[in-house]
C-alpha cells in the first residue's frame, strides 16, 4: 500500500527539454498520507525505545526518581540535560518503558548493541521510497539521477554531454532468474556503459516510452533514420 | 562623505553661525513664539488627519486599481504591436529546430531600468549573458566594444580572455525592459527582468523555444570555479610513468592479469561501436559546452570590468573637479603618498637583500638534497634494491626531500598566476596540491614535536617497555611454543625426536639470538632517545624507524621462517614426486606432463619406503613451519599498520577536506542540472506583453567533488593490498610453503609519490625558476595625478579616466 510497482512522470516545460522521472511512490492520496503519517510515529516510537533500551542497558543503574521537583518551570528549563534525563527516566518508568528494561535486561549487551544499531537505521535512515529519473536537454546533454538508500544522504547525479554520448539503447539481461529490459547509454571513450534506473530496472514498457522520449528530445528532428522506433536488441 | 569634507561643512556651518548670530536668537524666538501658540499641536493634528485619509482611502483605491489593471492586461503600445507580431515572423524563420539556449547569471543584479544585454554569442542561438549595461545606448555600446573602451584599465592583457573564452569579441545580446515599440535586430533577445522576478523572462524572434539555464557565478577571487571532470587532486603525470617502470622491472601475475582483462573490455567497446548505426555528428551547440564553462569562469570578472568602465559610454562627462573637490583629493593622496614612498624605499633596499640570501640558502638545501637523493637511489645494478626500497626510513627521508625539492617550483608556478587574471583556473589544483603538502608537513612536525618530547622525557621507561616487549614476544613466545610442539602438541603424536632436532635447532639460535639483544639492551635508551629527536623532523620520522627497527629486531623469525618454509617445500615436493612414482607415473619436465613409467622393483619398493617414512615425518615439519609462517604474517600485518600510519601521515588529503567543509565550489566535481518548474514563472509574468515562447527553466549548480573521489588513492592502495595478501596465489604459496613475497615497496608508496612529478627539477632549472620570478612590483601610484599639474609623474596605469583608478 505503501509504495507501487514503479510508474513514470514525465515534466516537458518545452519540447527540446524533458525530464522522467520513475518512482515507487503512488500519488498522495489522503489515506496514503495517513499511513505515512502513522508509519512516522511508528519511526518516532522505535527510536525512543530503542533509546530507553541502551539507557536502561549502558547506563548506570537507575537512580530513585529526585523528589525535589522544581516549582518554576520556564521553557529553557526544559531544555536542559538535567530535565531530559528526567524526561528519560519518567518515559522508563511508565509501563512500556518498564518492560521494554525488561527485555534489554534479559539479552546480552552485544546481542542488545547489534538489534539496537539495526533498528536505529531503519528508523532514521531508512528511506521508504526509490527515485530514479533521468533528464533530457538537448544541446547539452543527459543527466541520470539516482536516490539514495538513506535519508541523510542526497542522491547521485551523473551528467554526460551529447558530445559524449554515443548511442541510447535498449538492452536485456538476466537478473536472477528473469530477464530485465534496460535502458542504457554508452559512452565514448569509457569502459563501462550507464545504466538509466540502476535499481528499479522498471519494465519493458516504461523503459520503451523512455527510449523514445529521450531520442525525440536529445537530437534534432532534422536527422534521419534516428526516430524510426524498433528496439535495438 | 568623505571625513574631510565633513570637517569642511562642519567649520563653514560653525563660521557662518558665528558671523551671523542674530539670525539665530530669531529663529529662537521664532519657534518659542510657534509653542506658545499652539502651532506645533495644530500642525501634528492635521498630519494625522491627513495620514489616516490616505491609509483609509487612496491605498485601497490604488490596489484595487492595480488589481483590475492585472485582470486585463493591455499593452501600452497597442497599436504598434500588431504590426510587430505581423512582421517579424515573416521575415525571420526560426532557425534549425528554433531553440535558442541562454545562460543567464543567477547572481545578475536586477533592476527595472532599461539596458543593454551584453555577452558571448557562441552561435546564433546560443548566447552567453555576461553584463546588462543600464540606461545605455546600443548603438554606443556596440562601437564601445568595437574600440574595446569597456576593458579600458584591464589589470591583465584583454587578449587572454578572447583566448580562453573561445570568441572574437562580446556582442550586444539584447535590449532588456524594453517596450515593445523599439525595432530591434531579429537576432537580439529582448528580455524582461526586475527585482520582484528571479527568473528574466526571455523571448526572440528567431526562436520558437528556449531554454534558460541559470547559473551561480563562481567568485574567481575566492578560487571558485566550474569544471566538467572533477578536479585532480593527484599528479596526472605521474600514473603512466609509474606503469611503465613496472612493466620493465618484471609485473606481478595479478598484473598481468588485470592488463589482459583491461584489453579484454577494451576490444569490447570497440565492438560496442559498430552497433551504433547512425553516427550523430555533433552540433556546434553541443561542442561549444567545454568553452561555456569557461565563459562562466570568467563571468564574474567581465561583468566587473565592464560595469567599471559603463561610465565611458557615449558622450563622455567632461567636468573638471571643483575647488574643494581637488583640496580634498590632494589632502587624502598625501598620506597615500607617504605610504608609497616608504614601501618604494623597502622594496629598494631592504627586499633585494633578503630575498638574495634567501635563494643562496634555497639553491644550498636544494644541494644537499640532490646528494642524499642520490645516495639514497643508489643501486648496484639495475636490478637491485635500492636503499629506499629496503628501509622504511629512507623511504621515508627520501619522500620529505623530493617534496622540498618540489616546493619551490610550485611556489613559483603559484607566484605567476598573479601575473594572470584571476579567472585562469588552471593553476587551482595546484594551488590545493601545495597547501596540502605544506600542512601535512606542518602537521606532522607538530605531532612529532608532541610526540618526541614524551619519548625523550621518559626515554628510559620507553626503552625498558620495548626491551620487555622484545623478550616476552620475540624470545619467550617463541621458546615456549617450541617446547610445547616439541612434546606432543595437543595430542598430536609427532615424530619425537625429528620434533627433538628441529626444536632444540630453533631453540639453540633463539638462545644466541636473546644474548645478542642482551647485549644490545644497554645501548637501547639512547637509541630511543635518538628515535625521540628525529620525530622533531616529524611523527612519520620516529614510525618509519620503529617500523625499520622491528623489521631488525625480529629478523631471527625472518629466518626460522625461510629455513621451515624451505624443509616443508622440499619434503612436499620429494612427497609428491614418490607419489607419482608410487602410481608408476613420472612428472615429464620437457613437455611439462605426467607421463607413465615402467619403475624397477628395487626402484618401486625404495621409493615406496621413502615415501611413506617422508610422509610420516611431514606433520612434525608442517606445525613447526606453521608456528613461524603466523609469526611471520603477524610481523607482516603489524608493518601493514605502520605503512599505514605514514600514509595517512604523508598523504591525507587534510587541506582538500578542509575545503570541501568550508567552501564546497573551490573543490568541483562536475556538473549537474536540475529542472525547475515554468508554473510560477508564469505567473510572475502575469501581464506578459506578448505571446512568451515555450520556456524551460534549468539551473546548472556545481556538484563538489564527493568523498570517494577525495580517497580514491587509498582504495586504490587498499585494493592493492587486499589483492596481493587475500588472493588464493598467496593462500597456495602458504599451503607449499612457497615464499610469499612482500609487497613491492614501490607498489605500496604509489599513493605517495602521487603528489611528487615523476622526474624531479634539477638544480639548475630550480635556480632558473626561482630566478624569474617577478620581482615585487613596484606599486603604482594610487592617485591620478593631473598632467596639468607639473607635467613630470603619470603613473604607469595611467588611463585618463576617472581621478582615482585604484578603490
Amino acid at each position: 500500500m505503501l509504495t507501487t510497482p514503479p510508474h513514470l512522470y514525465i515534466r516537458r516545460p518545452s519540447p527540446t527539454t524533458a525530464e522522467f522521472t520513475v518512482t515507487t511512490c503512488p500519488p498522495l492520496t489522503i489515506p496514503l498520507r495517513l499511513a505515512l503519517l502513522a508509519l512516522l510515529t511508528l519511526r518516532i516510537t522505535v527510536v525512543l525505545s530503542v533509546i530507553i533500551a541502551l539507557y536502561a542497558q549502558f547506563a548506570s543503574p537507575p537512580p530513585p526518581p529526585p523528589p525535589n521537583r522544581t516549582t518554576t518551570t520556564t521553557i529553557l528549563s526544559h531544555l536542559s540535560t538535567a530535565s531530559l534525563l528526567d524526561a528519560l527516566l519518567a518515559l522508563q518508568t511508565s509501563p512500556p518503558g518498564q518492560s521494554i528494561t525488561r527485555l534489554a535486561s534479559a539479552l546480552p549487551a552485544s546481542v542488545l548493541a547489534l538489534a539496537c544499531a539495526g533498528l536505529l537505521y531503519a528508523g532514521l535512515l531508512l528511506r521508504l521510497h526509490t527515485t530514479e529519473s533521468v533528464l533530457v536537454l538537448r544541446g547539452l546533454g543527459i543527466q541520470i539521477q539516482t536516490s539514495s538508500h538513506t535519508a541523510g544522504a542526497g542522491g547521485s547525479a551523473r551528467f554526460i554531454p551529447t558530445a559524449k554520448i554515443q548511442d541510447v539503447l535498449i538492452n536485456e539481461a538476466f537478473k536472477g532468474f528473469e530477464v530485465r529490459y534496460y535502458l542504457v547509454v554508452v559512452v565514448e571513450g569509457e569502459e563501462d556503459v550507464v545504466v538509466v534506473f540502476p535499481r528499479l530496472l522498471p519494465g519493458r514498457r516504461i523503459v520503451e516510452a523512455v527510449w523514445r522520449g529521450v531520442r525525440g528530445c536529445l537530437y534534432e528532428p532534422g536527422e534521419g533514420g534516428r526516430k524510426d522506433g524498433g528496439v535495438e536488441r | 562623505m568623505h571625513p574631510f569634507s565633513t570637517l569642511t561643512l562642519g567649520i563653514f556651518v560653525a563660521g557662518y553661525i558665528t558671523a551671523r548670530w542674530d539670525l539665530v536668537t530669531r529663529l529662537y524666538e521664532l519657534a518659542i513664539f510657534a509653542w506658545d501658540y499652539g502651532v506645533v499641536s495644530r500642525a501634528a493634528k492635521g498630519f494625522a488627519v491627513l495620514t489616516f485619509v490616505f491609509l483609509a482611502v487612496f491605498i485601497p483605491v490604488q490596489r484595487l486599481a492595480t488589481l483590475e489593471a492585472n485582470l486585463h492586461p493591455r499593452s501600452p503600445g497597442s497599436g504598434d504591436r500588431s504590426s510587430w507580431l505581423a512582421t517579424p515572423p515573416l521575415s525571420v524563420m526560426p532557425e534549425h529546430d528554433g531553440l535558442m539556449r541562454v545562460f543567464w547569471p543567477a547572481d545578475l543584479p536586477r533592476s527595472n531600468l532599461k539596458g543593454v544585454v551584453v555577452g558571448w554569442r557562441n552561435s546564433a542561438l546560443d548566447v552567453f549573458v555576461v553584463a546588462i549595461l543600464d540606461e545605455v545606448e546600443p548603438r554606443n555600446v556596440e562601437s564601445a566594444l568595437k574600440l574595446g573602451t569597456l576593458f579600458r584599465n584591464a589589470p591583465h592583457p584583454v587578449s587572454r580572455i578572447y583566448e580562453l573564452c573561445g570568441q572574437s569579441s562580446l556582442y550586444v545580446l539584447g535590449l532588456s525592459n524594453t517596450p515593445e515599440t523599439v525595432e530591434v535586430d531579429p537576432s537580439w533577445v529582448r528580455v524582461t527582468t526586475g527585482p520582484g522576478h528571479r527568473v528574466p523572462s526571455v523571448s526572440c524572434a528567431r526562436a520558437s523555444s528556449i531554454q534558460i539555464i541559470l547559473f551561480e557565478r563562481p567568485l574567481p577571487g575566492r578560487m571558485q570555479y566550474i569544471s566538467l571532470n572533477p578536479i585532480a587532486l593527484a599528479l596526472g603525470d605521474k600514473q603512466d610513468s609509474f606503469r611503465n617502470y613496472f612493466s620493465e622491472s618484471g609485473e606481478e601475475e595479478e598484473e598481468k592479469q588485470e592488463r589482459l582483462n583491461k584489453k579484454k573490455k577494451q576490444q569490447l567497446v570497440e565492438k560496442l561501436k559498430d552497433h551504433s548505426v547512425i553516427r550523430h555528428v555533433p552540433s556546434a551547440k553541443e561542442r561549444a559546452l567545454a568553452k561555456i564553462v569557461n565563459q562562466m569562469n570568467w563571468a564574474w570578472e567581465l561583468e566587473k570590468l565592464i560595469q567599471k568602465n559603463v561610465s565611458r559610454i557615449g558622450t563622455r562627462p567632461k567636468r573638471s573637479l571643483s575647488v574643494s573637490e581637488r583640496v580634498v583629493e590632494s589632502a587624502t593622496t598625501m598620506r597615500d603618498m607617504a605610504l608609497v614612498w616608504l614601501w618604494d624605499l623597502m622594496v629598494v633596499y631592504a627586499l633585494p637583500i633578503i630575498r638574495r640570501t634567501f635563494v643562496m640558502g634555497l639553491i644550498c638545501h636544494r644541494i644537499a638534497a640532490e646528494m642524499m637523493l642520490r645516495v639514497l637511489e643508489w643501486r648496484a645494478r639495475p636490478r637491485y634494491a635500492a636503499l629506499k626500497d629496503i628501509s622504511a626510513t629512507a623511504q621515508q627521508v627520501e619522500i620529505r626531500l623530493q617534496q622540498f625539492c618540489y616546493w619551490p617550483m610550485q611556489y613559483v608556478t603559484l607566484r605567476l598566476r598573479k601575473n594572470d587574471w584571476e579567472s585562469v583556473t588552471t593553476s587551482h589544483p595546484d594551488y590545493i596540491r601545495f597547501y596540502n603538502s605544506l600542512w601535512l608537513v606542518a602537521n606532522d612536525v607538530i605531532i612529532g614535536i608532541a610526540l618526541g618530547s614524551y619519548i625523550i622525557d621518559n626515554s628510559d621507561w620507553v626503552a625498558e617497555e620495548i626491551s620487555r616487549l622484545l623478550s616476552t614476544y620475540t624470545v619467550e613466545a617463541l621458546q615456549s611454543s617450541i617446547s610445547w610442539l616439541m612434546g606432543w602438541p595437543a595430542g598430536l603424536k609427532l615424530n619425537t625426536e625429528l620434533a627433538e632436532f628441529l626444536g632444540d635447532l630453533f631453540l639453540w639460535v633463539i638462545d644466541y639470538w636473546s644474548s645478542c639483544i642482551e647485549t644490545l639492551h644497554p645501548a637501547l635508551p639512547h637509541i630511543v632517545s635518538i628515535i625521540g629527536f628525529s620525530s622533531f623532523a616529524g611523527a612519520s620520522m620516529p614510525i618509519a624507524l620503529l617500523s625499520d627497527l622491528l623489521s631488525i629486531l625480529t629478523i631471527h623469525i625472518y629466518s626460522f621462517y625461510l629455513a621451515s618454509a624451505r624443509i616443508f617445500h622440499w619434503q612436499l615436493n620429494i612427497l609428491i614426486s614418490l607419489f607419482h612414482l608410487f602410481r608408476g607415473k613420472k612428472h615429464n619436465v620437457l613437455r611439462n606432463r605426467i607421463d607413465s613409467c615402467d619403475y624397477d622393483l628395487d626402484q618401486l619398493l625404495v621409493g615406496t619406503i621413502l615415501f611413506t617414512l617422508l610422509f610420516y615425518l611431514l606433520p612434525t615439519v608442517v606445525v613447526f613451519y606453521l608456528n613461524f609462517a603466523i609469526a611471520r604474517m603477524a610481523i607482516i600485518s603489524l608493518k601493514a599498520v605502520f605503512d599505514t600510519m605514514l600514509s595517512c601521515l604523508n598523504h591525507f588529503p587534510l587541506f582538500a577536506l578542509m575545503l570541501r567543509i568550508k567552501d564546497p565550489r573551490r573543490l568541483p566535481g562536475g556538473i549537474r542540472f536540475e529542472l525547475r518548474d515554468t508554473q510560477d514563472f508564469r505567473i510572475a509574468f502575469r501581464d506578459p506583453p506578448r505571446q512568451l515562447p515555450s520556456t524551460s527553466v534549468i539551473y546548472l549548480k556545481s556538484t563538489p567533488l564527493n568523498f570517494k573521489a577525495m580517497f580514491h588513492q587509498y582504495f586504490q592502495m587498499g585494493n592493492r593490498i587486499r589483492k596481493h595478501y587475500l588472493s588464493p596465489r598467496v593462500l597456495l604459496c602458504l599451503l607449499t610453503g612457497k615464499f610469499v613475497p612482500p609487497l613491492n615497496r614501490k607498489n605500496l608508496y604509489s599513493l605517495q609519490y602521487s603528489m611528487l612529478p615523476a622526474r624531479r627539477a634539477g638544480v639548475m632549472e630550480m635556480w632558473d625558476a626561482v630566478n624569474s620570478l617577478p620581482g615585487p612590483k613596484r606599486r603604482a601610484m594610487p592617485i591620478y595625478v593631473p598632467a596639468l599639474a607639473n607635467g613630470k609623474r603619470i603613473p604607469s596605469n595611467y588611463g585618463g579616466g576617472r581621478s582615482r583608478s585604484y578603490a
